[in-house]
């Protein structure tokens, strides 16, 4: 299945434990963390897990989303985004 | 005699297409659904957003190094480059006005697919024999003899019919770009020359 960017949105307010338990349950999906926000997070998921994520309690909604290069800030975000992938992947030496 | 018309006729081609038409309607509505209250998401998550960081780079007074001598003795001058950051003042900006935009899909493909599969097979076999046995005895005043004969006869008819039928919907979800009647519209009011409005849209 493919990789794609969602917007995950929080349910409730925002705490650093519920951040952070959504940040769990996205990564142990096998997906990775963008951005972070205090109402949600952007992360990249597996099609297949997204019913996984949006089960999790603390999730109200889970959606696709895409980076427009015409955004006022679309290019730095991709950026960020981009940087943060880098420090989650990890290449294996051969 | 099986008959593939009919057996063809009596697959319900109309309530597959409707009850898969439907379906996808149906799922269409609430995928719509999901992506409208995902523009409501993005277009009230605001970050803080820094329009600008200026680098300024200046020369740094000359520096030696200690302990640090050239063969005569002379210690070693280096130079350097002095860096002066300014952030600029951030300001609140929505996920929307960024550039992150929801994902609309749309079923672009749809197929059904029907495999029947009709057998019909018919045996028939017969078998004849005859037979005929004569026996004969002579003796010196009398002779007898006897005759007889059998005829079997066997027909059997084997006749075997079966239908078998499969059936398999696909279809197809793509991203689409996002409708324009459900994306805002952004205003861009410069105040100091208020006649100029840029509008722009995702």
């Amino acid at each position: 299945m493919a990789m794609q960017m969602y917007m995950v949105a929080f349910n409730g307010e925002f705490s650093q434990p519920l951040s952070r338990n959504v940040q769990h349950r996205v990564r142990e999906c096998g997906g990775y963390i963008l951005m972070v926000m205090k109402t949600g997070l952007i992360v990249a998921l597996d099609d297949s897990k997204v019913n996984a994520v949006q089960s999790h309690p603390d999730v109200r909604l889970v959606g696709g989303v895409t980076l427009s290069p015409t955004g006022y800030a679309g290019e730095r975000l991709r950026k960020i985004f981009a940087e943060n992938l880098s420090k989650q992947i990890q290449i294996k030496a051969e | 005699m099986p008959n593939v018309g009919a057996e063809l006729a009596s697959v319900p081609f109309g309530k597959m297409i409707y009850d898969m038409a439907s379906a996808i309607a149906r799922s269409q509505v609430a995928l719509d659904k999901a992506s409208i209250q995902l523009v409501k998401v993005l277009a009230t998550t605001t970050f803080d957003y820094v329009p600008d960081v200026t680098e300024i780079l200046q020369p740094a007074p000359p520096k030696t190094i200690p302990g640090v001598q050239d063969s005569q003795g002379n210690p070693i001058m280096i130079t350097g480059v002095q860096v002066n950051t300014m952030v600029g003042d951030s300001f609140p900006l929505t996920l929307l006005q960024a550039g992150v935009n929801p994902t609309f899909y749309a079923f672009t493909n749809s197929t059904i697919e029907v495999k029947m599969s009709i057998t019909s097979t018919q045996e028939s076999s017969n078998t004849l024999s005859v037979g005929v046995s004569v026996t004969a005895s002579a003796d010196f005043l009398f002779a007898s003899g006897s005759v007889s004969s059998h005829v079997n006869f066997t027909s059997s008819n084997k006749f075997s019919y079966s239908v078998t039928g499969s059936s398999s919907m696909s279809t197809t979800l793509a991203p689409v770009p996002p409708p324009k009647n459900m994306m805002p519209r952004f205003f861009l009011v410069n105040a100091m020359d208020p006649a100029k409005i840029t509008i722009s849209q995702s």
